[in-house]
């Protein structure tokens, strides 16, 4: 089995999508000859040509509305945000084309949105966001949020594939840090949560790079801790949630989001809702305070959720 | 102070629930005290708030003293006229009442703490039937987590029958501190009257840890040292064969106990003389019913006997089921007055520890008291019908009953005894 | 004067490409928009009709038009004033009827309201509110031809207000920079809501279109013939893989913006002016010149009316149980042609 960085095995997963289904093609901000700003795109102009390898004018609203416009059409765009941060941008096109058509007229949208997520590396408050909340509010929008190489090609190829719009949140610290074992070929990975580390006494619930924070946090904690990496943000794996808290009846939940009404405040919600009768202690959230992403790094840290954030959490709720 | 039973004359203040200032509704419980006889708790006769506190944790007071007194005009959330320098007198309610609870309280966020559990928490007590009082919490602040209740049941806390003995030298010493009522004992023990009360120079001499005997210590302490003082304490020991026993037992899932409690009072019944009290030179028979005494140890709080009234109507289910309730409930200090008292005959079970034999120490005014030890296999000669001997590998166990030379002689102890293993070994197995 | 004239005058001869049949189907068409709307609205004030009440008075002739240019494979994103466009398409008017009162058998069974609704089913997309968002959906389309290298287009309608809107440019810019088969329809109907024209832009629209590298092109958006003379050729560039063509549709909304709407901010004058530039009236006038009964057609429109607004009425209320359903396709469910009755597409 290849082993590949979280980058490679996007560019691999589309790789292979272009390459059996030409209905497959790719639309971005400065994607083609010069590969995109992360490289992600790197050669695909060469094997596929302009023409499905569309760079666009700067534009996202008309990059995420052309991409809809094609998908009903027949054809499976896969559409670059150079950053998340500039979704903000194709927001209408998301949240009043894109979730509502299926719904309101059973005209399936079938795009996928690739978004570079997350900071940690001084990208300021406009480009270093994770805006997955925003459309997790916005009715029928699948949003995904892989934290491994294996399970960023696997969702990526699953995106493409879902005849309804999905927004792949990736994260660009983790593009090169995270290195793994990617099955050759192509294969689909469901949106469903899954256990990166199996644990008794504690759950931890992160998705994307907060999956690798948690992971570090917990390896030598004084109790068993279960590490929930979500993967898929809508739909939401309530029963793996469930499952896993009412095993440990303890929960931290993490976000790299700004903490007011963040994915982890909807996994909260549904463990007060539904696990109630099984929680032994308060619901813990630890999450990037509301406040714009700031660009020196001291005060970047001091806002995005760390190891020690994590670790600390967990042991407070594993002694309560 | 309440009378917490007839033959209480005396009760000590434990801690006070609530303190001088504190709402207090009726039935809320206001303070804990101590007798010789059982701690309890004691609920507020009346609504109100807490005007004034007399009797100070560690005094000891006799039945019917005012303990505290409680303003019945007060408001929630109000001062009281009192507090304000406006007339107390009237408005404030004495809060004694003869014959009946007074109050007293002790820490307030102690004891709200000590009651909040986690959804969790509660579930698993309702689903296994058990009081979380008896389960020391290892979280923030002695909180119960899940782990200390799965701790609690994984040792048998919610088991069929927990281990009990009586009043014997024998004791094992408990393992469980955690099961010790620990903030209810402390608090006693750091009260500096009572300190005072321990002769000085022992105090003084006493190694570092040595602390002053329980209320409860004390209490049985006096009594079995009465007991041996008074009684003409003789102890008579015979040898049963538990095999069949073992077998009915195993087929209805329950403890040697319930059933040797069966045959004891059948037994009983056919020797009545000891089924009986002796009090003032009175020796008073009882020849249809049997009030049996069941030793519950408190772990190292001490121990108690509460009474299983007519116990003669009791099927061995029926047995086991009321064994289990007073075990629980001693230990939660849920057991009323009444059911401490007025037992005929006593069973003392610490057979649970591998011990074999024990002389146990009479319960006056009872004059009979029966300890039941560890069944173990051992070879015994085994002679059949033909007259034929033979060894045979069997579930022995010693019966060892205490008796008062008083009331009775040797040979009616050995002839009850006698018919009791007879029971036993003839155990119908269905 | 003027305005007496035009009550009068026959409209001329604007087109070579259409027979009188062509020509009677657009009075039909239009005067089943007219009747479908006006019907509606009466429904709307018995209370029928649930939301507000949007219709096309005046404007018909803007989608009657242009929809007849389109071939069934074509694809249209259409605005709320154009009915037309649906009926020509092959939306029968019973599942107008049920689609304003919310009932199970609407377009959009009940989810969406007013003219909110495109079937898929005949290669037409339904408007979202916010204008002109459907511009990107067009052009997105027009990608997929060009990709595939289909001789299609796509048209689609917004009005004068949407202009203002960072859609419209980057509809515009990006469709001029690939030379998309869109065709752009500018409905021109003097107000956004209230908002007449010299509050709207500095300089009109359909010059811009030069700025990005296409034609800007002006129709009497009152004049069936004349709107589909203009995306007639509008279309053959488009196919010819030439690009994208703006049409400006010259018209007046002679309602509110919505039934609310008493429409006081527009000055009378205008109204009277625009009354006798009436298209149904006009295309009347011309078929009446060339002999057709048009009676007979109204007739016709007006049983086919009638039978549809029973029909509907019997149509049952979406049930509550399924609404949740439907958020999430488990299976693609795309786009399929549509009716194109222009006798050119015949031959």
């Amino acid at each position: 089995m290849p082993t590949m960085t979280y980058l490679q095995a996007i560019s691999d997963a589309m790789r292979e999508e272009m390459r059996a289904d030409e209905r497959v093609f790719l639309m971005g901000e400065d994607i083609g000859t010069f590969g995109g700003a992360f490289k992600v795109t790197d050669g695909f102009i060469d094997e596929f040509g302009p023409k499905r390898v569309m760079d666009t004018p700067l534009a996202e609203s008309a990059i995420i509305g052309c991409a809809i416009g094609a998908s009903v059409e027949g054809l499976r765009p896969i559409a670059e945000m150079q950053f998340s941060d500039f979704v903000s941008c194709g927001f209408d096109q998301l949240v009043n084309v894109a979730g509502k058509t299926y719904y309101r007229m059973g005209l399936s949208v079938n795009i996928t949105v690739r978004l570079p997520s997350g900071g940690g590396f001084s990208g300021g408050p406009y480009h270093s966001q994770n805006p997955e909340a925003w459309f997790m509010h916005a009715p029928g929008l699948k949003i995904v949020a892989p934290s491994t190489a294996e399970d960023a090609k696997g969702l990526l190829i699953s995106a493409v594939r879902d005849p309804n719009p999905v927004l792949f949140m990736e994260h660009k610290h983790l593009y090169r840090r995270v290195k793994g074992d990617v099955p050759a070929g192509s294969y689909e990975t469901p949106f469903t949560a899954r256990i990166a580390r199996e644990g008794t006494d504690l759950t931890v619930i992160a998705y994307g790079a907060m999956v690798h924070t948690a992971l570090e946090a917990t390896a030598d904690l004084d109790g068993s801790v279960e590490v929930l990496d979500l993967r898929s943000l809508v739909p939401l794996d309530e029963e793996a949630i469930l499952k896993s808290v009412r095993k440990t009846s303890k929960v931290v939940i993490i976000d790299e989001a700004n903490q007011m009404c963040a994915a982890g405040a909807q996994v909260a919600a549904i463990i007060a809702e539904r696990a109630f009768e099984d929680l032994d202690g308060p619901v813990v959230r630890v999450a990037t305070p509301d406040v714009p992403i700031p660009f020196s790094p001291t005060l970047e840290q001091s806002v995005l959720p760390q190891v020690d954030d994590v670790r600390e959490a967990c042991r407070e709720l594993l002694e309560y | 102070m309440p009378q917490m039973g007839v033959s209480v004359a005396e009760g000590t203040v434990v801690e006070w629930k609530k303190q001088v200032g504190d709402w207090v509704e009726a039935d809320e419980i206001i303070c804990s005290i101590s007798t010789d006889k059982i701690d309890t708790d004691v609920e507020s006769p009346a609504t109100g708030r807490v005007a004034e506190i007399i009797v100070a944790v560690g005094d000891t007071v006799d039945v019917g003293v005012v303990m505290a007194k409680i303003a019945t005009d007060a408001k929630p959330g109000e001062a009281h006229a009192s507090e304000n320098g406006v007339g107390t007198g009237e408005a404030a309610a004495a809060l004694e009442a003869p014959g009946e609870a007074g109050e007293l309280i002790g820490d307030a966020t102690d004891r709200s703490q000590a009651k909040r559990y986690s959804p969790v928490v509660m579930r698993m007590a309702a689903e296994h039937n058990l009081d979380l009082s008896q389960i020391q919490g290892s979280g923030r602040g002695g909180r119960i987590s899940k782990k200390d209740v799965l701790a609690f049941l994984e040792n048998g806390g919610g088991a069929e029958e927990p281990p009990m003995h009586i009043e014997s030298p024998y004791r094992p010493d408990e393992p469980a501190i955690k099961r010790k009522p620990k903030p209810r004992l402390q608090r006693v023990e750091e009260v500096p009257a009572q300190a005072a009360a321990a002769p000085a120079p022992a105090a003084a001499a006493a190694p570092a840890g040595a602390q002053p005997l329980s209320r409860m210590r004390q209490a049985i302490g006096s009594r079995m040292v009465e007991s041996l003082q008074t009684a003409a304490t003789c102890t008579t020991i015979a040898e049963a064969d538990m095999s069949r026993i073992e077998a009915a037992r195993a087929a209805s899932k329950l403890s040697y106990l319930p059933f040797q409690a069966r045959a004891t009072i059948e037994t009983l019944l056919e020797f009545p003389q000891l089924n009986a009290t002796l009090e003032d030179g009175q020796h008073t028979v009882y020849n249809d019913a049997v009030h049996l005494g069941i030793a519950v140890s408190l772990g190292s709080g001490g121990l108690i006997v509460p009474i299983i009234r007519d116990a003669q109507d009791l099927s061995v289910e029926g047995l086991a089921k009321r064994i289990k309730d007073i075990a629980v409930r001693a230990r939660n200090n849920q057991l009323k007055p009444d059911e401490v008292s007025g037992g005929t005959f006593t069973i003392t079970n610490p057979g649970g520890y591998g011990s074999i034999m024990a002389t146990p120490v009479i319960n006056l005014p009872q004059v009979g008291i029966l300890d039941t030890e560890a069944v173990v296999k051992r070879p015994v000669v085994i002679t059949d019908e033909l007259g034929n001997d033979s060894i045979a590998i069997r579930s022995m166990t010693y019966l060892c009953m205490s008796w008062d030379h008083r009331a009775l002689d040797g040979a009616y102890a050995a002839q009850f005894l006698s018919a009791l293993r007879k029971k036993l070994e003839a155990w119908p197995i269905s | 004067m003027a305005t007496e004239t035009a009550r009068t005058e026959v409209p001329p001869d604007v087109t070579e490409h259409l027979t009188t049949d062509d020509r009677t189907g657009l009075l039909r068409a239009m005067l089943m928009m007219r009747g479908i709307e006006e019907r509606a609205m009466t429904l709307y004030r018995q209370g029928k009709v649930p939301g507000s009440f949007y219709d096309g008075f005046g404007q018909e002739a803007v989608s009657a038009g242009a929809t007849w240019a389109m071939a069934a494979e074509d694809r249209l994103c259409i605005l709320h004033r154009d009915l037309a466009a649906h009926i020509i398409r092959g939306v029968e008017p019973w599942r107008i009827f049920a689609q304003y009162m919310g009932r199970a058998d609407g377009i959009t069974r009940g989810r969406d309201g007013n003219v909110h609704f495109g079937d898929r089913t005949k290669g037409c997309v339904g408007m979202v509110s916010m204008l002109p968002d459907m511009m990107l959906i067009a052009t997105g389309m027009a990608m997929a031809f060009k990709l595939r290298g289909e001789a299609r287009c796509a048209i689609t309608w917004f009005g004068d207000g949407s202009t203002s809107r960072g859609d419209f440019h980057e509809a515009m810019n990006w469709a001029g920079v690939q030379k998309l088969p869109v065709i752009f329809i500018l409905e021109n109907n003097q107000y956004a809501y209230s908002t007449p024209l010299d509050q709207q832009f500095a300089v009109n629209p359909i010059e811009r279109a030069a700025a990005y590298g296409f034609p800007g092109v002006s129709a009497d958006g009152n004049d069936p013939e004349a709107m589909f003379e203009v995306v007639r050729a509008a279309r053959e560039r488009a196919i010819a893989g030439e690009g994208p063509t703006l049409v400006e549709a010259v018209t007046m909304r002679m309602h509110g913006h919505a039934a609310h709407d008493d429409m006081k901010y527009v000055p009378t004058a205008q109204v009277e002016e625009w009354r006798a530039k009436d298209p149904i009236d006009r295309q009347v006038r011309r078929l009446e010149a060339l002999g057709v009964d048009t009676q007979a057609v109204r007739d016709g429109v007006k049983t086919e009316i009638e039978e549809a607004v029973e029909r509907a009425l019997q149509s049952p209320q979406p049930d509550p149980e399924t609404v949740l359903d439907g958020l999430f396709a488990d299976e693609p469910s795309l786009l399929e042609d549509g009716n194109a009755p222009w006798s050119g597409f015949r031959s």
